[in-house]
């Protein structure tokens, strides 16, 4: 934005500083200056011609001065506008009635209900969901603001709430293997370990004793940590030793993230939030590639061979691939159900359709990947 | 792996941004303009006048004092309006202005898309779209929750949009006068990007005033507004003098049409554009178009398969008790599948992409799954694996490795 902003900054010294003319302001009150003297003579002698001939020099004088200061604004103006067109040299592209049937305004409206329901804006959620009519059932409405409601104590160093709801789905979080009761413990304890003044241990202590003592099987390494680090307190002597993570605030803070996310999957959600989620992808860079992808299309006059499918590959961050995406080496189709991956026996995998090109009379294939010859029917489809 | 931020494809979205409250300063200065030109062209005549009759002698002592009194209130007065429309208008504008260019710096500095810098940066933009399309769909009371509970409302246009609402209410009541006004304000910017919008309200005006029959108006109004079209629009402007013979109640297609109240509705759509267009505003909402390239990104075969979904994709869109997706999936039917050149295999115990450090591992059942996911299965369980899908156990030393070229 450097272009822009220089630009910028000229422009306000404008406004309020001198240019080549002086500010308007200056003008005319050196006009209005003039003018009253004149009203003066005129007071005492009767008006003469030559007096207002100078009057009119004046005026016009005054008038060119001002017009040349707001040329000057306006040029400097107008050089903002270009540094901005310089630096948005690409223009948005249209999607006429994309998602305009009613619908997807409907599914538009819910998304965005949900989004700030489960984003804890509540208040927009009550604003939007009166002024939309969009229907969200209340049991759903109930689960988000009790995430909330567990969350805003969380941040208020309370972990009641969580540890509550943790009991109560024990099963579901050790299922996942989720460390989630293990870490309010944490925090508690080391909460509990830091707060007082000199050192005193004894209630942490007791405390590991109740509430980490059942966990120990699991995170044996964890918890022997936890009781070691006794002895490099106090804080400052804590902070810079091999324990200094456990001093760290993000243990505590990073329970509002840990614990939305196993609410979240206990409820079926997913860990992200979906619209950010989407909306971080198309913004950051997708767009701009399928406008490129679809330009470079139109140059070479040539349609996409599939108009429901991108004719150009987005590179997406590891921790949005969602799916296995099998393409065949051999013939870069991507697999169906009609032509699912298989496994040859010395463990390539290869498309069905491929697998039957290259396979030989007598019902052998030879590896495209390696020397190995087999039999094309000892050839196992594999599930992703 | 595309962790690093594509400022070239973030700025895409920003022109508008950037845009909006230049046009804003613009018509400022419009302003100031041309109120220089009404009081201090005012003085001039006045000026030149009193000279001109000093130098006859015929002007009086009581008539010269009053006539530059009635000057220096001009100057004043302008001096007064220049300096308001500076302080309540010109300055929070360039404000806004550089709010905004540093809004996009911070995002130009930032390096890659995992801090928390980059997270706060991306929440505020889509509070952005958000409010961005909440405005363009008539839901201003959510719009200005949002930007007052975010305190962003220096960041989005709700003015802008507050003007829209009150030109095409104006419209929709079957006045052009608000709409006329605007196009008069936008002159030369909307001669700029060649919109006939004034030509399509003038024209309006005409068939109200036909079809009240008030025939001496219509032809007047005709001369006056619309022969300067002739130009571009001579055609039109035949038909529309035809339109006089033709009553309201004609039969007659092409002159029905042209009484048709309908016109209204376009006339409300075409300012829409017009406004949009002069402020390089997309005549979607921004967020449809993140939408469209975002689903578009991550749309496979496998998000409308059940076998297949996975609970945070978002094209899957999996909500409990939900049989069809009602989100973000529905969104997704209206746009394009991804792409894919490559393989990506993702293990669906850990969701972890597999490489060469952490091969695929085959079940004897064909079910194919990371080898760490399943090493950490065997090591609690005894050598032993289980196949979460179809639920088969062997030993891991059954496994065999999958090899992904």
């Amino acid at each position: 934005m450097e272009g822009p902003l220089k630009e910028l900054a000229k422009l306000e010294k404008l406004t309020v500083a001198k240019g080549k003319a002086p500010s308007v302001a200056d003008s005319l009150d050196t006009l209005l200056h003039s003018l009253k003297q004149i009203r003066e003579s005129v007071g005492v002698s009767e008006p003469i011609g030559g007096e207002f001939q100078g009057l009119v020099h004046l005026v016009d004088a005054k008038k060119k001065e001002v017009d040349e200061r707001q040329k000057e604004v306006y040029s400097s103006m107008s050089r903002f506008g270009k540094a901005l067109d310089k630096k948005f040299s690409a223009s948005l592209p249209t999607y006429s009635d994309i998602f305009s049937s009613p619908a997807s305004e409907a599914a538009i409206e819910r998304t965005i209900a949900l989004h700030f329901l489960r984003t804890g804006q509540l208040d927009a959620a009550e604003t939007f969901i009166q002024e939309s009519g969009v229907q969200i059932p209340s049991e759903l409405r109930t689960q988000f603001e009790g995430l909330h409601c567990i969350l805003k104590a969380l941040r208020g160093k309370k972990i009641g709430p969580a540890l509550d709801w943790a009991r109560n789905n024990r099963t579901f979080l050790k299922a996942r293997s989720s460390p989630l009761e293990f870490l309010l413990h944490r925090s508690q304890y080391i909460r509990l370990l830091l707060s007082t003044h000199p050192p005193n241990p004894i209630p942490a202590i007791s405390y590991a004793k109740d509430a980490l003592k059942p966990f120990y099987d699991e995170h044996e390494a964890e918890f022997k940590r936890l009781t070691a680090c006794i002895a490099y307190l106090p804080l400052s002597r804590l902070q810079t030793s091999p324990y200094a993570d456990l001093a760290a605030p993000s243990l505590h803070f990073d329970l509002e993230p840990i614990f939305a996310k196993e609410y979240c999957a206990s409820l079926g959600m997913s860990r992200q939030v979906p619209l950010r989620v989407v909306g971080d992808i198309g913004g950051g860079g997708a767009l701009a590639r399928i406008e490129k992808g679809r330009k470079v299309m139109r140059e070479r006059k040539s349609e996409w061979s599939q108009t429901d499918e991108l004719p150009i590959e987005i590179p997406l961050p590891v921790e949005n691939r969602y799916h296995s995406i099998f393409s065949c080496p051999v013939s870069k189709e991507q697999a169906t159900e009609h032509n699912p991956p298989m496994m040859i026996k010395c463990g390539h995998v290869i498309s069905k359709d491929s697998l039957q090109k290259l396979s030989k009379p007598g019902g052998r294939v030879k590896c495209p990947y390696c020397p190995e010859e087999s039999l094309t029917n000892t050839a196992l489809r594999v599930y992703f | 792996m595309t962790s690093k931020v594509n400022v070239e494809g973030i700025l895409l979205f920003e022109q508008p941004f950037a845009r909006v409250p230049y046009e804003n300063y613009r018509k400022v200065f419009r302003n100031s303009q041309r109120n220089v030109e009404r009081e201090l062209g005012a003085v001039q005549t006045t000026a030149s006048d009193l000279a001109k009759r000093a130098s006859t002698g015929e002007l009086g002592r009581d008539e010269a004092m009053s006539a530059i009194d009635g000057m220096i209130g001009r100057v004043e007065n302008l001096k007064r309006k220049l300096s308001d429309l500076q302080e309540t208008a010109g300055k929070p504008t360039l404000d806004v202005m550089r709010e905004r260019l540093h809004h996009l710096s911070t995002v130009e500095s930032i390096q890659t898309t995992s801090g928390s810098e980059f997270s706060r940066w991306a929440d505020t933009r889509l509070d952005r779209w958000l409010v961005d399309w909440a405005l363009r769909s008539g839901k201003e009371k959510t719009a200005r929750r949002i930007a007052m509970d975010k305190g962003i409302e220096t960041l989005v246009d709700i003015d802008l949009f507050t003007d829209i609402q009150r030109i095409e209410g104006a419209l929709e009541q079957h006045s052009c006068t608000e709409a006329l006004a605007w196009c008069s304000e936008n002159k030369a910017a909307l001669r700029k990007i060649k919109s006939t919008l004034e030509f399509e309200l003038r024209l309006q005006e005409y068939i109200e005033l036909s079809r009240s029959r008030n025939m001496l108006e219509a032809i007047a109004y005709s001369k006056k507004h619309l022969v300067p079209w002739q130009d571009t629009h001579l055609a039109q402007i035949e038909q529309a003098s035809a339109l006089l013979a033709f009553p309201p109640n004609t039969r007659c297609p092409s002159y029905k049409r042209l009484y048709d109240l309908s016109r209204w509705n376009n006339l409300v759509k075409s300012f829409r554009l017009a406004i949009y267009n002069l402020n390089t505003l997309p005549t979607e909402p921004l967020l449809y178009l993140a939408l469209y390239a975002g689903l578009a990104s991550l749309k496979l075969p496998a998000c409308y398969d059940h076998a297949t979904k996975n609970v945070d994709c978002p094209v899957c869109d999996v909500e409990t008790g939900e049989s069809a997706p009602k989100g973000l999936g529905k969104l997704a039917e209206e746009v394009p599948l991804s792409h894919h050149a490559n393989s990506t295999i993702v293990c669906r115990i850990s969701g972890k992409i597999m490489d060469e450090d952490n091969p695929p591992m085959a079940f004897p059942d064909g079910s194919v799954y990371s080898r760490e996911a399943l090493e950490e299965m065997a090591m609690k369980h005894g050598g032993k694996v289980t196949c979460p899908r179809t639920g088969s156990i062997c030993s891991f030393l059954n496994l065999r490795k999958v090899y992904i070229s």
